[in-house]
């Protein structure tokens, strides 16, 4: 009975998963970023519009290639005279993705939903002048303003304000639905998006039959990602350095454009001595941008001298307002009362120019006499702190929303930068829609920011697109926060098969139950009840205690999670909204108890960042990790047994001093350097296999443990050199025993010796180890699987923790302490009935001790 | 195995494991104190026009992307790596040792409670809880050393209970009990200078095992913050440059790779002078 319902579990583990054909070339495309979610109207993150905007959702107007203003969903529009009411015409035959019709209904849906003052939507402030949204007939509505907004068409084709259907809008963040050339397919969380053609599209087809957008976060991942071809475009390549030779590379195109993102040297001008202009010029003067954009950069970037990008016609060469100056930095700081400088802190959030150029930074503002101390923080923590809270002295960050240079009148922001002039020009200029004037303001408004030094300008973000010479019409420059792929094309024939296949499902405690079920068929012959009693008790108090930990450990965790979601600019009511519907507003025994309850039920909670049930995320990664662990486990045994039994029978020799000379070393490498270089050996070099990434199980046993190979091989090298010494001492000590002795005497030879009744018994010590080794193959993954971009276990708790998914950090540790206890206590129960001498005692534990 | 059976042992000299690992140990720490006051170059200069440079006489392992010479960053990097892995030691003896030793003492149910607790520590993946403590109290090298360090308790709680539940029926201590001693003076007098050579045998392993877990901490982001020099970041770091400058890849890593080796060499061997019943292993 037992062993049936075992095999029933072990089938459903093996089940091989759905897999969907698509027709035509497929393209995969590497982001730095995963999108939170998938509905653009539901928070400020880039990534998510740099996948669904105008590829899944359309707009009345969308944004082009170059910057413009062209027609989408609206064919044409009018303004009225007084600038307070637009017509908008609408495209007639247009459909979403499961057939709703596309009309005016819809229109005035949208934007009525994200003008609600419960919306989330991160342009609600933006128009907030749309005073009525009118159907006239199914295919034209009229808006009126309470003010006249010159931009309005430009707002619209923003990525916030796509049109969506009512039946579907509240499932977009997981199933968007829209009306462009692609159709959402699936999304692999920590791994991929999919999206396919949509065969009924309004307008021309999309020439790729599939584009996947897959999570490269690493710059050194990225890069082998693009050498081993798993990537065929990466839009924003994270990695610069590498750039000159990827250029050299005739399979390579680089594409260097521009982005809307001002990269600014933040100053907190609230914060003493940084209210003094004079200290501000004084950083100002200090800063080498050239030196800066080479270090951080390598030479990638444009300087700046205000906030305002250089590729714009109203643009004003500010960079010659504060040379680099060491000396006049100096001067102006004994000016302010500074003359030996002053300490300070530099935040900077995890992104390449930030965390780079940092360093570059404060090495200059060293050689002045201000000692800047580096302090490197998470996305969560940089919005919590720096951006919401003002708690912070500088810090480096690119703004990449266009034409923002309205902040600098945003009452409050995080620059403390109050100043009623400045307030004054933002407001002539929002009257001023036209030429003549409005060049001049934004002169003025360039020239004052420049002049109060609110900020050190450093350089315009890069747009640094590397792809394959066979891709063809992705965008040079980033006008908006985007990565339009309806132009895609691509002339390499089918491309690298991409999976496709559903979430695992709720197979997430299969593997638990496998093990707690082996334990329970090994305890009902050997061992006593009440040993096992005692023993499942103290398994059980165990985990209690285990999860108060974990609990308790969590919830110090500063940040806040919703902030975190809504992005930059939600409101406080929609955060309040957000904070009810996660339960994080309650007593903390209350969330504790409710935790617990869930647990018990197999229910991990649902994910604040996915929105899908923590127990499916974690299902999914299994995959990835046992499998690993699996693997790394067989290939340490089958690398440790022959080491450790040549070492220990020719313990006097050349070879055994040799090998457990190489042990030595084996343990003394770092597993993730390891992985390092059998990725530049067997991958960049030699090009036998990809250099990271997984292609699913779909794609086959074989691909899927290639993939697996070099990580196993990484992970296991160390734990096989611990293995064979364990072994190799066990055997040892066995072959000196008196029965050894015996069986030699009676004729036996060396190797019948061994096999029969030396292995046996040196294996009891061997075994203690696999099992914690096993442990901490499970769990000690996650800077291999970071190394490999795997998409397991370890990178999700690693992304949650920098996301603030506090359920997801909780439910994934928790897991992998009782798979560890379980572990363990099997292990220990193995034991005892391989020496039935411990039966009496409290187990291994106590035992080895 | 008893006593008897083995052969008579010659004096040997010391073994090439001993002397090996005295010496790169010994180069290690010389280069972290060293690199407290003296590197080649000022590790801490940028020279961006410098940046990337091969290896050269100048600069024997090249430079880095910021122009810093990267024999001078291993130098100053060495004292962190020792500098956290110390303390990290520090904190497990200094809270595990008498922890292991009253359990050893009391019996029962301290016994009982302190096995659970060091289950669980042992039952936590160490990287985790690093990456828990450090995200709650933002990374850097203290950080660092508190979560290496925790791990540390139960590993020496373990060692002391161990190797002091056989000395509790030595004639000794029974003289010292029938003397009237309590049980915690005769755990500090008599039980741990007896220990004393297991617990200095773990503390090296320990050490050793400190260097590697410090490296993975920094590596991943969460060890210590420039523009302190650390191994573990420098390859962080490195990982885009490998095919411009693969010595960015290769030095730091065989930095980390000497030094603990090195370490549990001279642990092996320290323990086999200590431990003599081992030494045949």
């Amino acid at each position: 009975m037992v062993a049936r319902t075992l095999i029933a579990a072990l089938l459903l583990l093996l089940a091989p998963q759905a897999m969907a054909q698509a027709a035509g070339p497929s393209v995969v495309i590497g982001m730095p970023l995963e999108p939170p979610n998938l509905d653009p109207t539901a928070g400020a993150a880039a990534a998510t519009d740099e996948v669904v905007y105008a590829n899944v959702f359309e707009g009345l107007t969308r944004i082009r290639r170059d910057g413009t203003v062209g027609p989408a969903l609206a064919t044409d529009w009018a303004v009225s005279a007084d600038g307070l009411s637009w017509t908008f015409t609408l495209r007639p035959g247009v459909r979403f993705h499961d057939g709703t019709p596309f009309d005016a209904d819809i229109v005035k849906f949208s934007l009525d939903r994200a003008l609600a003052p419960d919306s989330a939507n991160a342009a609600r402030a933006q128009i907030a002048a749309i005073s009525g949204v009118e159907v006239l007939d199914p295919l034209a509505v009229r808006i009126a303003l309470s003010r006249p907004m010159a931009d309005l068409p430009l707002l619209l084709g923003w990525g916030d304000l796509v049109m969506v259907a009512p039946g579907t809008a509240a499932t977009n963040a997981t199933n968007p639905v829209g009306t462009g050339p692609f159709r959402f397919a699936e999304w692999r969380k920590g791994d991929s998006v999919r999206l396919v053609r949509n065969p009924d599209y309004w307008g021309r087809p999309a020439r790729v039959g599939q584009v996947v957008f897959r999570l490269v976060a690493d710059a050194a991942a990225a890069n082998a990602a693009l050498l081993a071809g798993d990537v065929q475009a990466f839009p924003n390549f994270p990695a610069p350095e590498t750039l000159p030779a990827i250029e050299r590379d005739a399979r390579f195109k680089v594409v260097v454009g521009s982005t809307e993102g001002e990269t600014i040297l933040a100053i907190n001008n609230g914060k003493p001595p940084f209210d003094d202009v004079r200290v501000r010029r004084a950083l100002a003067h200090a800063i080498d941008r050239r030196a800066l954009i080479d270090g951080a950069m390598s030479g990638y970037g444009t300087p700046i001298g205000s906030h305002f990008p250089p590729h714009h016609p109203a643009y004003l060469d500010l960079t010659g307002r504060y040379p680099h100056d060491p000396a006049e930095a100096r001067r102006l700081l004994a000016e302010a009362g500074y003359p030996d400088g002053f300490a300070t802190t530099l935040k900077l959030p995890p992104v390449g120019y930030a965390r780079r150029g940092g360093e570059v930074v404060a090495a200059q503002l060293a050689a002045v006499g201000i000692r800047a101390e580096i302090r490197n923080i998470e996305w969560a923590q940089w919005l919590d702190q720096v951006y919401k809270n003002r708690d912070y002295d500088l810090t480096i960050v690119s703004h990449t929303e266009p034409l923002d240079y309205d902040i600098y009148a945003r009452p409050g922001y995080y620059f403390a930068y109050e100043s009623q002039d400045f307030r004054d020009l933002i407001e002539r200029l929002s009257r001023t829609p036209e030429e003549p004037g409005r060049t001049a303001l934004l002169h003025d408004i360039q020239r004052t920011i420049a002049e109060d030094a609110v900020n050190v300008f450093l350089f315009q973000l890069p747009k640094l697109g590397v792809w394959d010479a066979r891709v063809g019409g992705l965008w040079p420059d980033a006008p908006i926060q985007a990565v339009d792929v309806t132009e895609l094309t691509f002339d390499g024939g089918a491309a690298a098969a991409e999976r496709a296949g559903g979430g695992a499902g709720a197979f997430l405690l299969a593997p638990l139950v496998l093990l707690a079920g082996l334990a329970a068929w090994a305890l009902r012959r050997h061992v006593s009840p009440v040993y096992l009693a005692g023993r499942l008790g103290s398994l059980a108090l165990t985990l209690i205690l285990a999860t108060l930990v974990v609990f308790l450990l969590v919830e110090v965790l500063p940040g806040d999670p919703a902030a975190v979601m809504m992005g930059l600019n939600a409101s406080p009511e929609a955060l309040a909204a957000l904070r009810a519907e996660f339960g994080l507003d309650g007593p903390i025994w209350q969330r504790y108890l409710a935790w617990i309850a869930g647990l018990v039920q197999g229910d991990l909670g649902v994910s604040y960042t996915y929105r899908v049930p923590v127990a499916d995320l974690v299902a999914e990664r299994l995959w990835v990790s046992l499998p690993l662990a699996l693997y790394a486990l067989v290939l340490t045994v089958l690398i440790a047994l022959p080491v450790g039994i040549l070492a220990a029978v020719q313990r006097e020799r050349p070879t055994g001093a040799v090998l457990m000379g190489l042990t030595q070393v084996g343990l003394a490498v770092p597993n993730f350097w390891l992985g390092l270089l059998l990725v530049l050996v067997f991958a960049v070099g030699l090009g036998w296999v990809t250099a990271g990434g997984f292609p699913g199980w779909e794609s086959g046993i074989g691909p899927a443990l290639a993939a697996l190979t070099l990580p196993a091989l990484a992970l296991a090298l160390p734990q096989a050199s611990i293995l064979a010494r364990v072994l190799r001492s066990a055997l040892i000590d066995t072959l000196a025993e008196d029965y050894i002795r015996t069986a030699r005497a009676k004729g036996l030879t060396w190797g019948q010796t061994l096999r029969r009744h030396a292995l046996g018994n040196a294996l009891i010590p061997v075994l203690t180890i696999l099992g914690l080794q096993f442990s901490f193959l499970i769990a000690g993954g996650i800077i291999i699987e970071t190394v490999f971009s795997l998409p397991g276990l370890g990178r999700l708790v690693f992304q949650a923790v920098s996301q603030r998914d506090l359920i997801v950090v909780k439910g994934v540790v928790v897991l992998l302490v009782f798979a560890v206890v379980l572990v363990t206590t099997i292990v220990d129960l193995l034991y005892t009935i391989a020496d039935p001498r411990l039966r009496g005692t409290g187990g291994l534990g106590r035992a080895a001790a | 195995m008893s006593v008897d059976a083995l052969p008579p042992r010659p004096a040997r000299a010391a073994s090439p494991g001993l002397v090996l690992g005295a010496a790169l140990s010994a180069v290690f720490v010389v280069m972290a104190l060293v690199g407290l006051v003296w590197t080649p170059h000022d590790a801490a200069v940028l020279d961006v026009s410098q940046r990337l440079q091969g290896p050269s006489g100048a600069h024997p392992f090249g430079t880095d992307h910021l122009g810093r010479d990267v024999l001078s960053l291993i130098v100053a990097g060495a004292w962190n790596s020792l500098a956290v892995s110390l303390v990290a030691v520090g904190i497990g003896i200094a809270a595990g040792v008498p922890l292991g030793l009253w359990a050893a003492a009391q019996g029962g149910w301290a016994d009982e409670v302190l096995g659970r607790v060091n289950d669980i520590v042992f039952a936590f993946p160490a990287i985790l809880l690093a990456v828990m403590i450090t995200a709650a109290a933002g990374p850097g090298a203290l950080n660092a050393i508190v979560a290496i360090g925790i791990f540390n308790i139960p590993v020496f709680a373990r060692v002391a209970r161990g190797s002091a539940l056989p000395l509790w029926r030595r004639e000794f201590v029974l003289a010292a009990r029938v003397a009237g001693k309590g049980r915690l003076r005769i755990s500090a007098e008599h039980i741990l200078p007896n220990i004393s050579s297991q617990l200095i045998v773990q503390g090296t392993i320990q050490f050793a095992l400190g260097i590697l877990a410090e490296a993975g901490l920094s590596y991943v982001g969460l060890g210590a913050q420039p523009p302190a020099a650390s191994w573990g970041r420098m390859l962080n770091e490195a990982q885009t440059f490998y095919a411009a400058a693969p010595w960015l890849v290769i030095a730091p890593g065989l930095a980390i790779v000497l030094a603990v080796l090195g370490l549990s060499l001279l642990g092996d061997a320290a323990r086999d002078l200590l431990d003599p019943r081992l030494r045949r292993r």
